[in-house]
């Protein structure tokens, strides 16, 4: 029931930010454009078949709409989702796991290198401020 | 793919510097035109691209520290053009340029080796690889819409995003082996991918229905 739910809401949401076309016929899916080029860069065509790129979309929804199912079986104790969950799903899988944790990285780093251009911009406000008062 | 080609070429030319690796292959180009004239048999790249693909796909620790870093150079990217946020973008991307060395410089210098050899195709091919990536605005809806709840954490759609591209690279390669047992060639039809799907299922990389079937 859920499954269908997402399956529909996502879909009708896909229509609704493309109004010109009617709802009806506009079934794009969720991820048509970002698909294309995933596809071509893994191995297909220049130019995907559109029945191909639109049932790679269904299937990656579907195992996307399976992951968080089975993390949230996980993580129904917490109550909320956590990051940890899809880590524990993925345990089994090294390409997937290795490429999770490399992205977790990858966004720590990015986030203290961000806070810290913050930092020096905010202290080379202050240093400027104080110049020009004295 | 000729609507996205020109955002995607623009944004190519936009930022150049977004990492060491595709800084090098700019003086590469000039060699990659003349290996590209010489070498003129189709089937010997085909199998390369696959090849390297394919070593792509299963190198994890060394290539995947590069790729991530392209790959959420990228995504900042989009996101910040749509914000229209140029600053900060140019900002990490240097930012990010330093972090692949720090890491291995062994498999920076093995990266570079290869790239060096690409073909224009086989560049492009992998230009697409490095740069596609879902929509976090996109991923976030979606995994609202499963959740049911509203908030979703910026880790969790980082780290869905990653295992489901991995996931569209390794359906994408099971339908090219497909496709070269039954000895087809051309785009990839969805018939090759639902036996990929099949095969896949058979070999448990996808998630069973954990609900009870006893008292279907």
């Amino acid at each position: 029931m859920s499954n269908s739910a997402a399956g529909t809401s996502s879909k009708t949401r896909a229509a609704s930010s493309q109004p010109s076309e009617p709802s009806s016929k506009r079934r794009r899916g969720v991820f048509h454009r970002e698909l294309q080029h995933m596809m071509y860069g893994f191995g297909d065509d220049p130019n995907p078949l559109p029945e191909s790129v639109a049932l790679m979309d269904d299937i990656v929804v579907e195992y996307i709409t399976e992951l968080v199912h089975k993390a949230q079986d996980i993580g129904s104790q917490r109550g909320k989702l956590s990051v940890e969950d899809f880590l524990y799903l993925i345990r089994k899988d090294a390409p997937k796991l290795n490429r999770c944790t490399e992205l977790l990285s990858m966004n720590e780093e990015l986030k203290q290198a961000r806070k810290l251009f913050e930092h020096d911009d905010e202290n080379l406000r202050k240093t400027f401020e104080d110049d020009a008062d004295g | 793919m000729k609507q996205s080609k020109d955002p995607f070429e623009a944004a190519f030319e936009e930022s150049p510097p977004e990492s060491p690796i595709e800084t090098e292959p700019d003086p590469d180009a000039d060699t990659e035109i003349p290996i590209s004239n010489s070498l003129n048999s189709q089937p010997i790249h085909t199998n390369e691209e696959e090849e390297e693909e394919d070593n792509h796909v299963k190198n994890t620790s060394s290539t995947t520290s590069i790729n991530t870093a392209i790959t959420t150079t990228k995504n900042n990217n989009n996101n910040n053009k749509d914000d229209e946020e140029d600053e900060e973008e140019d900002n990490m991307d240097v930012e990010l340029a330093k972090f692949p060395t720090a890491g291995d410089p062994h498999k920076m210098a093995k990266m570079q080796a290869i790239l060096s050899q690409f073909t224009e195709e086989q560049m492009s091919r992998y230009e697409s690889f490095r740069r596609a990536g879902f929509q976090k605005a996109n991923m976030k809806r979606l995994l609202a819409s499963i959740t049911g709840s509203q908030k979703i954490s910026i880790p969790i759609t980082i780290a869905v995003s990653g295992i489901a591209k991995v996931f569209v690279g390794e359906v994408v390669e099971a339908a090219r082996t497909i496709m070269k047992e039954r000895k087809e060639s051309g785009p990839i039809r969805p018939c090759h991918l639902r036996e990929a799907h099949r095969r896949l299922k058979l070999e448990g990389k996808i998630f069973k229905r954990t609900t009870s079937r006893l008292f279907r």
